[in-house]
């Protein structure tokens, strides 16, 4: 446990949510790694946790990206209990996925049981100009719609945004009025027990 | 840090980069002792000085990128020895960089080479290249026989017959293949390794008298081992290369095909937590806490039985939003059970990294049983105690959920290139993959360990339990407990009252056991409730009307997902839910005594499932009856239930045409009730006996024996 040298920063945990495909991983990993290196390791412990300032202020970002477990259906509301912001991401080669979004976005709602909860949403793979097949106003109405900000990132080099889109979700948590956070903090201490769970 | 690196590989100190046409190689510098020690344990102890005298250097050069023909090259050394490592790793992943026939080729045209001389070696070590050509041919044959199966044709085993014919005639190679070609022509018509698992499990049960298992009381460890059971068959048949995140998480390929073998495990994981949501949810002859408390126990033992993979799919069942957020239910379970569970949860923590499942499978991963323990986990420690005492005859082997893999392996992909900027294949990539690609193969090694018997009831049951889509469990699950009020989430889940009796659905989950869990259901009287648990009251006057709402189109099949959006749909929306609602069923309606009815709850919302045999002069073999279910909502008409069932029966033509009546068994005889043209159905049926009707045309006379009771009055 020789993370965090600091252990009084605030830690946000980040969940990237979306389809199959969409390139969640590569938005995740080009996060984490500035540069694609050939000695990467998944499974390591501290492989997604990093320390990010934003706006001046330094927090830990921990970030949850279960890129391949999409078809566990199952499992994935109880990823989402534990996010304290989540990217909406779609590509925008793939209409399927950007019509899946309203999806995430109410299964979020629904495990928080709350009617707003810190989300952005990330139209991915802007960099494939000539494949595209949702437009920036398709992706911009349906942010509108869900009431959330709009982003348009590419993980290809050049990136474009990435960095962006992970400070951005932790301006929405923070920008969060203070009751709600301070609801969301209430909760997540309780467990089924009505006690904090300790590990 | 750092340190315990250094400590760890003192032998492998990186060089550099070796380049030569068409291949990138890293070189290493390897001590490795050149004369066997005398005094080994003084060696060691003595450390840095004396292991001066007894280590050498040595070169190392691994293949870090190349072209293809390079890559091929490199299955054998210099020197022409079979490089066995490097063979492994590129067998499991070079699929990600070329096709099976490709690579076959090109390893038989650089046999020709070799053969004609054109390589200008020394002629002992082309001969020997051509040995290790062949060794790596059986390699290949031996552990990935999937790639070899290319029915109808299976060209690839021609061409390498054709091959050894021409070269090697007689040889170990050549007889081994022709084996294989015929092996696989004999059994082209049997089986498909695709549908490994749909295949299993299709079986008629109609036979048995056996009852199914009556959920909550159930043997858990025999619940747990029997999951096990299959969980096992289907780890043991995954193919690991269908991991790779090349070929798993790109989701235009046709997955279904690409990586059935992965699917498959994915689909029965999804399948074990559905099964504990609608369990939890549909149950009402039990409390709900028992039903939570039974999965429970069976989670228990599952963590004892190492499988990791049961045991996350029914904490995530319990975990999912329509069954965690039951507060009243579990604050009936009584604290030990609530600590389990969240001792077993703990295991698939996602903090730091998966850190503890990936630490417990470390562990245990080949272990004959389970040991590790949590310092908090004071239920658990108990429980691996208990087994530790009589260990000396447990062997079991390990079932790793799968998930962790498959996104460490998509990771892999995102962050490694596939090729260099030149080009060449990124083999340092493959070299990654391979690491997690093999732990998956130990593991199945593993499995074997386990010497578990199948219970076909058990797998009875399974099929039989009803499951329900995200939409039907939350709704459901929002009716046994309401979320406060006011919260504007709320609104979105008042329906009015005819759209929610459209989504109390039943969806059943594999074709042919729908008699079981209709047995079950109307066998127990439990029914998909509405209202049943403590003081839960549905306000029927809610102001609001709900969104419609629309399952997913996600291409993805197993995702389930609800969401509300714009009024537009509707009409289909409801039309969907009726077809969710009623099923085909091959069965004997009569052999089981069944109770009485299926009344749901109070209120107009109410509604039956009804069972409906179309009767024409054919139907009765065995007493095997083919029948529909389909749902009868309490505002229905007989035109309108005739309609409904000639829908399901597959019926066209004028419903006018068509009489319905209840089957009323009598003292032995049986007795119908022909239900009058304007009745409602609803209130017409007689609940005393079961609900199962009979669909004739109007001109054909009801068969001998049956006594036409006199038509209701409404």
């Amino acid at each position: 446990m020789s993370r965090a040298p600091n252990d009084d920063l605030p830690t946000y945990k980040l969940v990237v949510v979306g389809d199959g495909g969409v390139g969640k991983s590569a938005i995740t990993i080009q996060f984490f790694q500035k540069l694609f290196v050939t000695d990467y390791d998944p499974t390591i412990e501290d492989s997604y946790i990093q320390h990010a300032e934003v706006d001046g202020q330094w927090c830990i970002l921990d970030v949850l990206d279960t890129a391949g477990q999409e078809e566990f259906s199952a499992m994935r509301e109880q990823y989402m209990r534990k996010g304290d912001g989540f990217l909406l991401v779609y590509s925008v080669t793939d209409k399927q996925s950007y019509e899946n979004i309203i999806n995430f976005h109410t299964q979020i709602l629904r495990v928080k049981d709350r009617d707003v909860y810190p989300m952005l949403l990330v139209a991915n793979k802007v960099d494939l100009v000539h494949l595209r097949k949702v437009t920036e106003e398709m992706g911009r109405d349906l942010a509108q719609k869900l009431g959330i900000p709009y982003i348009e990132t590419s993980a290809k080099d050049p990136p474009l945004n990435v960095d962006a889109a992970f400070q951005e979700v932790v301006r929405i948590i923070r920008n969060q009025p203070p009751a709600e956070l301070e609801k969301s903090r209430r909760k997540k201490k309780k467990g089924l027990l009505g006690k904090c769970a300790i590990i | 840090m750092n340190l315990d690196v250094d400590n760890l590989q003192p032998i492998w100190k990186l060089w550099g980069e070796e380049r030569i046409d068409g291949a990138i190689y890293t070189v290493y510098l390897k001590k490795v002792r050149y004369h066997r020690p005398t005094q080994s344990v003084q060696s060691e102890d003595n450390g840095e000085r004396i292991s001066h005298l007894e280590w050498e250097t040595v070169r190392v050069r691994l293949l870090k990128a190349g072209t293809l023909e390079r890559l091929v090259e490199a299955l054998a050394t210099d020197e022409g020895e079979l490089e066995s490592t490097y063979v492994n790793i590129f067998l499991a992943t070079y699929r990600t960089f070329a096709s099976p026939h490709e690579v076959l080729t090109l390893l038989l045209d650089r046999y020709d080479q070799l053969a004609n001389n054109e390589l200008d070696l020394p002629p002992q070590v082309a001969e020997q290249h051509r040995k290790t050509l062949c060794g790596a041919l059986h390699v290949w044959l031996e552990s990935y026989p999937e790639d070899w199966s290319q029915p109808p044709l299976h060209p690839m085993l021609r061409q390498l017959l054709l091959f050894t014919q021409q070269h090697l005639p007689n040889s170990e190679l050549h007889i081994k293949v022709q084996h294989r070609l015929q092996s696989l022509q004999s059994h082209s018509k049997s089986c498909d390794v695709y549908s490994l698992y749909n295949g299993s499990s299709l079986c008629l049960h109609t036979t048995s008298t056996q009852p199914p298992y009556m959920f909550p009381d159930i043997p858990h460890l025999h619940f747990a081992e029997q999951l096990t059971k299959i969980d096992m068959e289907l780890f043991k048949k995954v193919v690991v290369h269908q991991c790779l995140g090349g070929v798993w998480s790109r989701r235009e390929k046709k997955r279904a095909e690409e990586a059935a073998t992965v699917l498959a495990t994915v689909t029965q994981f999804n399948a074990v937590s559905l099964r504990v949501i609608s369990t939890v949810l549909l149950h009402t002859s039990s409390p709900r806490s028992a039903i939570i408390a039974a999965w429970i126990d069976i989670a228990q033992e599952l963590r004892v039985l190492k499988n990791f993979s049961s045991l996350k799919a029914i904490i995530s069942g319990l975990q999912s939003n329509p069954v965690y957020r039951l507060h009243k239910t579990w604050s009936l379970l009584p604290k030990d059970k609530v600590e389990l569970f969240e001792e077993l949860a703990r295991i698939f923590s996602e903090e730091n990294n998966q850190w503890a499942q990936r630490e417990l499978l470390m562990r245990e991963g080949t272990a004959r049983f389970a040991v590790t323990v949590g310092q908090n986990d004071k239920h658990l420690q108990k429980i691996i105690q208990r087994q530790l005492n009589n260990s000396g005859t447990i062997s079991y082997g390990t079932i790793p959920y799968l998930g962790t893999f498959l996104t460490d392996l998509t990771m892999i992909d995102a962050a490694i290139p596939d090729n260099l900027p030149n080009g060449y294949i990124n083999f340092d990539k493959r070299r990654k993959e391979f690491e997690v690609l093999a732990q998956i193969k130990l593991l199945q090694g593993a499995a074997n360990a386990y010497t578990i018997i199948e219970d076909p009831s058990f797998e009875r049951w399974f099929d039989s339990v009803l499951t329900l889509d995200d939409k039907e469990a939350y709704q459901l699950s929002c009716q046994i407990e309401p979320p406060p009020a006011n919260t504007p989430v709320n609104l979105k889940i008042r329906y009015n009252h005819l759209e929610r009796v459209f989504n109390y659905i039943i969806r059943i989950p594999r074709v042919f056991n729908k008699l079981q869990w209709l047995k079950q259901v109307i066998l127990t009287n439990r029914p998909p409730p509405l209202i049943q648990e403590g003081s839960i009251k549905w306000n029927h006057h809610y102001g609001h009307r709900k969104n419609d709402s629309v399952a997913s189109t996600s291409s993805s099949s197993s995702s389930q997902f609800y969401c509300d959006i714009d009024h537009a749909s509707t009409s289909i929306d409801t039309k969907d839910s009726v077809s969710q609602t009623s099923s085909s069923s091959n069965g004997s309606i009569d052999t089981t005594p069944m109770s009485p009815s299926l009344n749901v709850s109070q209120g107009p919302t109410d509604f039956y499932i009804i069972k409906v045999t179309y009767q024409t002069d054919n139907v009765e073999t065995d007493g095997i009856v083919l029948y529909k279910s389909i749902m009868l909502s309490n505002n229905e008409r007989t035109p309108q239930v005739i309609r409904n069932a000639m829908m399901k029966l597959g019926l066209e033509g004028n419903p006018e045409a068509y009489t319905i009546a209840q089957i009323l068994p009598n003292k032995g005889k049986v007795t119908e009730m022909v239900l009058p043209p304007t009745a409602n159905v609803y209130y017409a049926v007689n609940t005393d006996f079961n609900l199962n009707f009979i669909l004739r045309p109007k001109d054909q006379p009801s068969p001998s024996g049956h006594k036409k009771s006199k038509p209701l009055c409404t």
